[in-house]
């Protein structure tokens, strides 16, 4: 998949799987290339279980939205959150879903992130990198090694290798 | 110890924590950044969503810059211990949203009375009441002006970007250094939670600016006298010697209490008054983007703003001649602008995330002359630019068909 000159990201899932921190590495490795970012989130008031979303607009030009209006790329990592967030996908556009967690009702790809974190990765916690590297792989939307370098900055000290791990398994994941 | 921000020190410790370049970071964060740049070295607070990433941000960096940050037991102790911190000589802020600052209306009340700097940051989310703790929103334009009862002066600054949070904060604490009052940064939960790129500068490239201290023990006397003609007394501050009485009580220049004498109360709060509209042009700042041949005005302030621009710039391809007023000092409000860019226009539109507040200011200042009307959306989703857009298109297209007619 290749891009132009914006694409709008929308990452989605519940509390507590990572989707915020997988769009703020996103956004980061965006900032790296100099291009323009806006990361933005929505999530409820609980710290796990309810629904949780990270925004990406990246573009070559100024941006003047603040949030995903039309969603080029949508990620869903649970049915919770692919069933709040569905409509905001473009006719077209790419969704990428957990395979074994979300039953979606339109074209999709994807994988079962969370198994794969899980036993390729050996920490489920991992499952918001494996698929953020899938989702780089297919979009292209930036370079793996300025996701890698985002990693190394965001990541809690110490567990920058699994993380790096996660998302390379990921990201060849979707390159198959 | 007084620390102003700018001592040979400050700056190399500025400098080796905060290299100069480019950051991906939140609103709030941008907004603590700013704070530290501009000398602040004193932060009280009581954490609320949207605004404790503000909270986070000073409790990690402040100790690194040898200054203090304590969490109170609530806001109303909060804004208490940042006034007491301005007396003693640091540049303090604090910051909240709704409920917080709610609770903080009375002694802001104080430190207007008393003249007290202080910034105080209100990150505003969906209200009444707890509200929305997550969303944004810009609900609370008059609270800023009229929050504590009785006349008073009061400043208040919105910014429209991360990187703008980071430099109005700034703004806010100069101007009330300089001028001895609170000023209020309206800030809100979708710029303090949008991550962007921002430019942190040189800390020398920071405009530094400390109140004014008493030359004299003799101009120590008058804590609240129009010593110098400019209507800014000299702030004696504490720990220096000088005897000095603070009190929330209408008092006399020397601080001393008088509630009886109907001349003294007229002559401190008419001096507060006129020390802002003396200065008023200094305190005052705006952005006009296409205004010189604009038949369509939008006027619209912080997070609204930005995609009000992005919506005038699609109009001007589509050939529509619109433009757009964007107030950054939103008190005093600068509505003398408005009128004069509203006699060249024939509609002016104001999108806000409210049911309509800077509106009501729009009108007072245009009256019937023009008419005026608001874009409004609340529930905590920002505006988009496809909206405003639409907006401004069935507006040319209505007043295409009145010249038609």
């Amino acid at each position: 998949m290749g891009w132009v000159i914006t694409m709008q990201i929308r990452l989605a899932g519940f509390g507590g799987q990572g989707v915020i921190l997988a769009g703020v590495i996103l956004g980061d490795a965006a900032a790296i290339e100099g291009l323009n970012v806006i990361q933005t989130q929505d999530y409820g008031s609980q710290s796990r279980g309810g629904h949780s979303i990270a925004d990406l607009i990246i573009s070559k030009d100024p941006i003047y939205d603040l949030i995903v209006t039309k969603a080029d790329v949508l990620l869903a990592l649970a049915q919770l959150g692919y069933e709040s967030t569905k409509e905001s996908l473009r006719e077209g556009g790419l969704l990428i879903v957990d395979t074994e967690l979300v039953q979606p009702d339109k074209e999709f790809t994807g994988a079962p992130f969370t198994r794969i974190a899980e036993e390729e990765v050996g920490l489920a916690l991992t499952v918001n990198m494996v698929a953020l590297g899938y989702l780089v792989a297919k979009t292209n939307v930036v370079k793996k090694e300025s996701v890698e370098e985002a990693i190394r900055r965001r990541v809690p000290k110490g567990t920058e290798e699994i993380n790096l791990k996660a998302f390379r398994i990921g990201y060849e994941e979707g390159t198959k | 110890m007084i620390i102003r921000g700018d001592e040979p020190e400050q700056i190399r410790l500025l400098k080796k924590l905060y290299p100069k370049g480019n950051y991906f970071m939140q609103g709030d964060e941008a907004i603590a950044y700013g704070a530290l740049f501009a000398g602040c070295r004193f932060y009280a607070g009581y954490p609320i969503t949207p605004a404790s990433e503000i909270a986070e941000t000073m409790a990690r960096e402040l100790p690194k810059l040898k200054g203090y940050y304590i969490q109170m037991e609530d806001e109303i102790g909060s804004i208490a211990a940042v006034i007491g911190a301005s007396w003693t000589g640091f540049k303090s802020m604090t910051a909240t949203s709704g409920p917080g600052f709610s609770l903080m209306q009375e002694n802001l009340g104080y430190a207007i009375f008393t003249e007290t700097p202080l910034v105080l940051v209100d990150v505003q989310r969906s209200g009444p009441s707890t509200g929305q703790a997550t969303k944004g929103a810009q609900g609370d334009f008059f609270q800023a002006r009229w929050g504590p009862h009785g006349d008073h002066p009061i400043i208040a600054i919105s910014s429209t970007s991360v990187e703008d949070s980071f430099w109005e904060t700034i703004r806010a604490f100069s101007l009330s250094e300089k001028f001895r009052i609170p000023v209020l940064v309206l800030a809100d939960g979708i710029i303090g939670h949008t991550r962007e790129q921002i430019k942190i500068p040189d800390p020398t490239e920071v405009e530094i600016v400390y109140r004014k201290l008493p030359t004299s023990d003799e101009e120590a006397k008058y804590p609240f006298g129009d010593v110098h003609g400019d209507l800014i007394p000299p702030m004696p501050l504490f720990g220096h010697g000088y005897f000095t009485h603070v009190t929330g009580s209408t008092h006399k220049e020397n601080g001393l209490r008088d509630v009886y004498t109907p001349e003294v109360h007229d002559r401190l709060v008419r001096r507060l008054h006129k020390k802002i509209e003396l200065h008023k042009t200094e305190i005052q700042k705006w952005e006009e983007y296409y205004i010189e041949d604009a038949e369509i005005l939008l006027v619209s302030w912080g997070v609204s703003a930005r995609p009000s621009l992005g919506a005038v710039m699609k109009g001007r391809k589509k050939g529509i001649k619109v433009g757009l007023f964007v107030p950054k000092t939103v008190h005093p409000f600068p509505g003398e602008r408005i009128k004069e860019l509203s006699k060249n226009v024939q509609l002016i539109i104001v999108p806000e995330m409210n049911l309509g507040q800077v509106i009501l200011e729009v009108q007072r200042f245009v009256r019937d002359e023009v008419p005026v009307i608001g874009v409004n959306k609340i529930g905590g989703v920002p505006l988009t630019v496809e909206e405003i857009l639409k907006e401004i298109e069935s507006s040319a297209e209505r007043s295409r068909h009145r010249s038609a007619d």
